[in-house]
């Protein structure tokens, strides 16, 4: 067969067709869009978050929306390679801290990505220490440390893990300059790491959340597996907005007291040091407006709506909406302050 | 809702028979994983329900671990990474005519092991968790070194093996120290200009079926795709026929592998394809023949196939008594207690003891169903003999971009890596090196390093490795063994006059 | 006594301990090779030779050929519809085809057509099963 111009023609006008629902909608939302996520698992709390945003985003707009945990590098390249609104990326402080922390090839996201609004919060980060640990409380921990005895704290580096751990050296230095230096970290990975280097023993304190290691608090505490709660990192406002009963045998009312204000790890002299982990999106900074206007309007009809917050908080995360102009100062105040503690702590 | 009651729902069996099903389906498609499966069946579970969600997710999981046995056996590329082993013995007995009995020693294996991890699941779940946190580091990294011994007996030639093995576990270490295993986030070993792409490294699912599938095929096309087997060539061989007197003398074996296999599944972070290349090395270190490994000895099939599934009720070991997932797909499987707003950790047995009976119940009638249906679709199975190579090997080349593409949802590095080490596979086998110790060696690479490392880091002392436990010492003991033997062995074949150059 | 056999490794630099370690056990291993293997490794041109000769170079050259176009074509003609899947779906099947013709020995038409037929059928199935089932990005 040879090809005449027909041919070519007729291929032409079909290519031109299907090309043609996607010229149309570009004032408005494409009609597959790709949400990229910073994790690289579909068990953790970043796809979940993902997924419940993800879900409710499609039946407003009527797109379809598929998340994929790439992990956060490869998220940030994905983002960067489209600019047409097709691929969007949702990621939590980790996404800042690793830049803040110096992890290798961590983009500015406040330069690199337009931040758009935060979606929610998991106020699960917390600190544990063994069932039969010396420390009673973070004023223990500071004390010790000030004494010169060593604290070793299993954390994941660069990142939300670290965080804590970085405040409670801040805390230690403005006690007792020098005292921080007895604060060390045992760099591990994930949570299972974690739990194994305490029951090792090469560990005193471990990075945890409410929801992997409530049930261990639970544990007779002869179990060798039995765990504390020492410090839960969230803002009160944060708690107060978590469901009552709280997880699992920990009420809110009990988490509150792991928490500022009863639990004190200052920042500075008036203030404590509060975590939130923020789940939030970015945009590649090329995106027409018009997109992301869109996405940022939709997000703040179904926060209006109410039916979010309900399988957020059944989840036990907590609905935290921010239109986008106030996300973005939100979230560069926190940088801001992170930026602070980490670089005051330095080594020379 | 009681068992009786779960037992009497439709719904409920008749999720299993079909996760099962669809487990098997994307287990024997080269390419496809029980992971792949589980993950896209996940947001189905929160309209199904906690105990049916968990029915046909654990199914999947049974079924596609089983599946991968199928294209193992009969094409010699493995339907998931855990099957790879059941290749080096039960490939070479289908080619000389015993596929169909390679098939029913690898099913009735695999239901055997397990049904052994669900024995171990069910009554010793706390007991064994309790034992696998004495695992630090040391031990850990003492296991996988253990694993990493069967690069020695698997070699034709001990030092091009040793070496291909070496420079597996070398290049698996390309790319980032990664932090969530407990690395420091830095880069190395990568070629320079290639940070983009490899920064991650190469992925292990690409770099497998690459050098199965793609190899394969490349060696086919090279030689101007000969005409293949045909049906009758699989079923009667010259010792084809298949009886159950194959597993006399073999009840050691299948209780031993769908042990270790239980073990290793239960431990958290040694990954689930050690399980049937542990239980490989260990049958072949017991055995009164090793030297019949590797070219189609029936006891190979049943170690690597009561290993793998003896991970399956094994990697929930930790997810249920612990809260932390044994393998990747059990890890998977917490999304799902998330979704429903079920914690999983050490109090859910006894906080959730009718959910687990149920979960219990569905891996054993999942079992059932997988031994069912197999044995009796073994004909269908071996027609994809028959199925024109034209037709087959495009096929299987797609399937293969699927899988590599959605491994990681959507990394277009990952399709490259397939032909990258399809025709480095091609050329390993021009340049004599070998490919099986190659490819334990990149799947263990990442383990060994971060559990030697992390030995010596947390305990600052290299002795650490004899002095840490009696459990490093007992390891120490296989360890040892496992090399005498491999030397022994290659001693004999030398002295068979078997190759030198 | 004790501190003759401590080491401290510098959390900074662990990224490099073990793949040195490996890199030195490969060259030590490679150079072994080289001094046993010598006369072999001499006699590898002639090797390559007739590897080549004895090659069916249009089916290998074909096929890796075919395949790196495939690779190469999948993303930018996937971008033309975003996340679609489109880019694998109008790919494949071209693929399939050619691989098809390039394999088979004798064309017969009933060759020929089955090969056809699996060629147009399978793509699109997979790629509605894959993308629109199982709703997973495709390129």
């Amino acid at each position: 067969m040879n090809i005449s111009r027909r041919t070519l023609l007729t291929a032409a006008s079909t290519v031109a067709l299907l090309a043609q629902p996607m010229a149309a909608a570009a004032q408005d939302l494409p009609r597959n869009v790709r949400m990229v996520i910073g994790s690289s698992s579909t068990g953790g709390d970043t796809y979940q978050n993902a997924s419940i945003l993800a879900d409710a985003l499609s039946d407003h707009l009527g797109v379809n929306i598929r998340v994929d945990p790439v992990g956060a590098s490869e998220a940030f390249k994905a983002l960067a390679r489209d600019s047409r609104g097709t691929t969007i990326m949702m990621h939590h402080d980790q996404s800042y801290l690793q830049e803040l922390y110096g992890v290798e090839g961590s983009p500015d996201i406040f330069a690199e990505t337009i931040v758009g609004p935060t979606i929610s919060v998991n106020p699960g980060n917390a600190y544990l220490v063994p069932a039969d640990s010396p420390y009673e409380s973070m004023e223990d921990i500071l004390a010790a440390a000030e004494a010169g005895e060593r604290v070793r704290v299993a954390i994941q580096p660069g990142g939300v893990s670290e965080i804590g751990f970085t405040a409670m050296r801040n805390a230690a230095r403005m006690r007792a300059p020098g005292s921080e230096e007895n604060i060390v970290a045992v760099n591990t990975g994930d949570q299972a790491d974690k739990n194994q280097a305490m029951w090792d023993d090469l560990a005193d304190v471990i990075n945890g959340s409410i929801q992997a290691n409530e049930q261990f608090t639970q544990m007779p505490p002869d179990d060798p597996t039995a765990m504390r709660f020492i410090w839960i990192t969230a803002t009160p406002e944060t708690l107060n907005q978590a469901p009552e009963e709280g997880l699992g045998e920990t009420t809110r009312e009990d988490m509150l007291t792991f928490a500022a204000p009863a639990v004190s790890v200052p920042m500075t002299d008036e203030e404590d040091f509060t975590f939130d982990k923020e789940f939030f999106l970015m945009f590649n900074p090329d995106t027409d407006p018009a997109i992301i206007e869109t996405i940022d309007t939709a997000m703040e009809e179904i926060y209006a709506e109410g039916e979010i917050q309900d399988r957020f908080l059944s989840s036990f995360f907590t609905p935290d909406y921010r239109p986008m102009a106030e996300a973005q100062e939100h979230l560069q105040s926190k940088n801001d302050d992170y930026e602070t503690i980490i670089s005051d702590l330095k080594p020379e | 809702m009681d068992l009786l009651a779960h037992l009497l729902d439709p719904w409920f069996i008749g999720l299993i028979c079909g996760g099962t099903l669809m487990g098997i389906v994307f287990g024997a498609i080269p390419g496809m994983t029980a992971t792949m499966a589980v993950a896209v069946c996940l947001p189905l579970t929160f309209s199904l329900g906690l105990v049916n969600g968990l029915a046909l997710l654990l199914s999947l999981y049974v079924g596609g671990i089983t599946g991968g046995l199928v294209p193992a056996i009969l094409l010699g590329i493995p339907g998931t990474p855990s099957s790879i082993t059941t290749t080096f013995d039960g490939f070479p007995m289908a080619q000389r005519g015993e596929g169909e009995k390679a098939l029913k020693i690898a099913i009735i294996a695999s239901v055997v092991g397990g049904l052994v991890s669900l024995v171990a699941l069910y009554f010793f779940a706390p007991v064994l968790a309790k034992f696998a946190i004495k695992f630090s580091y040391v031990e850990k990294f003492l296991i996988i070194f253990f694993a990493l011994t069967v690069m020695a007996a698997l070699s034709k030639d001990m030092l091009l093996g040793i070496f291909s093995g070496v420079l597996g576990i070398f290049l698996s270490l390309i790319g980032t120290y990664d932090i969530t295993n407990g690395g420091n986030g830095h880069t190395r070993l990568i070629p320079p200009g290639m940070d983009y792409w490899l920064d991650g490294g190469f992925a292990l699912l690409p770099v497998l079926i690459g050098i199965f599938g793609v190899t394969v095929i490349l060696e086919e096309a090279e030689k101007g795709m000969p005409r293949g087997q045909s049906l009758k060539d699989i079923e009667v061989g010259p010792h084809s026929r298949f009886s159950f007197s194959i597993f006399r003398g073999q009840t050691t074996n299948l209780l031993r592998s769908g042990g270790i296999g239980t073990f290793v599944g239960i431990l958290p972070g040694v990954g689930g394809s050690a399980a049937s290349i542990l239980s490989y090395t260990a049958a072949k270190t017991t055995s009164r023949h090793p030297e019949r490994f590797g070219k189609g000895e029936p006891a190979g099939v049943i170690a690597s196939e009561a290993g793998n599934n003896g991970l399956t009720g094994g990697a929930l070991v930790p997810l249920l008594s612990l809260g932390i997932p044994g393998d990747s797909t059990t890890a998977l499987l917490i999304g799902a207690f998330a979704l429903q707003g079920i914690q999983v950790g050490p109090l859910f047995i006894s906080q959730n003891l009718d959910t687990w009976n149920a979960m219990i119940t569905a891996m054993v009638i999942s079992n059932l169903v997988m031994l069912v249906t197999m044995y009796f679709a073994i004909r269908w199975f071996a027609m994809v003999i028959a199925v024109p190579k034209q037709i087959l090997y495009p096929f299987i080349l797609m399937m293969c971009v699927i899988g590599a593409y959605t491994i990681n949802y959507g990394i277009i590095f990952d399709v490259w890596t397939l032909l990258i080490f399809g025709v480095f596979g091609w050329l390993m086998v021009k340049l004599r090196l070998e490919v099986a110790p190659f490819i334990i060696g990149f799947i263990l690479g990442p383990s060994a390093e971060i559990y030697f490392v992390k030995s010596l880091e947390s305990f600052g002392d290299p002795f650490i490795f004899f002095t840490k436990s009696w459990i490093a010492a007992v390891l120490w003991i296989l360890i040892v063994a496992s090399i005498v033997m491999s030397v022994i062995l290659s001693r004999r074949n030398q002295g068979d006059g078997a190759m030198p150059t | 006594m004790d501190n003759l056999t401590r080491v401290t490794i510098d959390f900074d630099t662990s990224h490099l301990i073990f793949p040195t370690i490996i890199g030195i056990v490969l060259a030590l291993l490679g150079l072994a090779i080289l001094i046993r293997d010598r006369r072999a490794i001499a006699a590898s041109p002639q090797m390559w030779a007739t590897t080549f000769r004895d090659m069916d170079k249009p089916r290998f050259l074909g096929a890796l050929g075919l395949t790196i176009v495939y690779f190469l074509a999948m993303v930018p003609v996937g971008n033309i519809w975003p996340n679609s899947g489109y880019g694998f779906l109008i790919c494949s099947v071209p693929y399939m085809i050619a691989l098809g013709l390039l394999f088979m020995h004798r064309r017969s038409s009933l060759a020929v057509g089955s090969m056809l037929a699996v060629a147009i059928l399978a793509p699109p199935l997979v790629w509605w099963l894959f993308s629109e089932i199982f709703f997973l990005t495709l390129p």
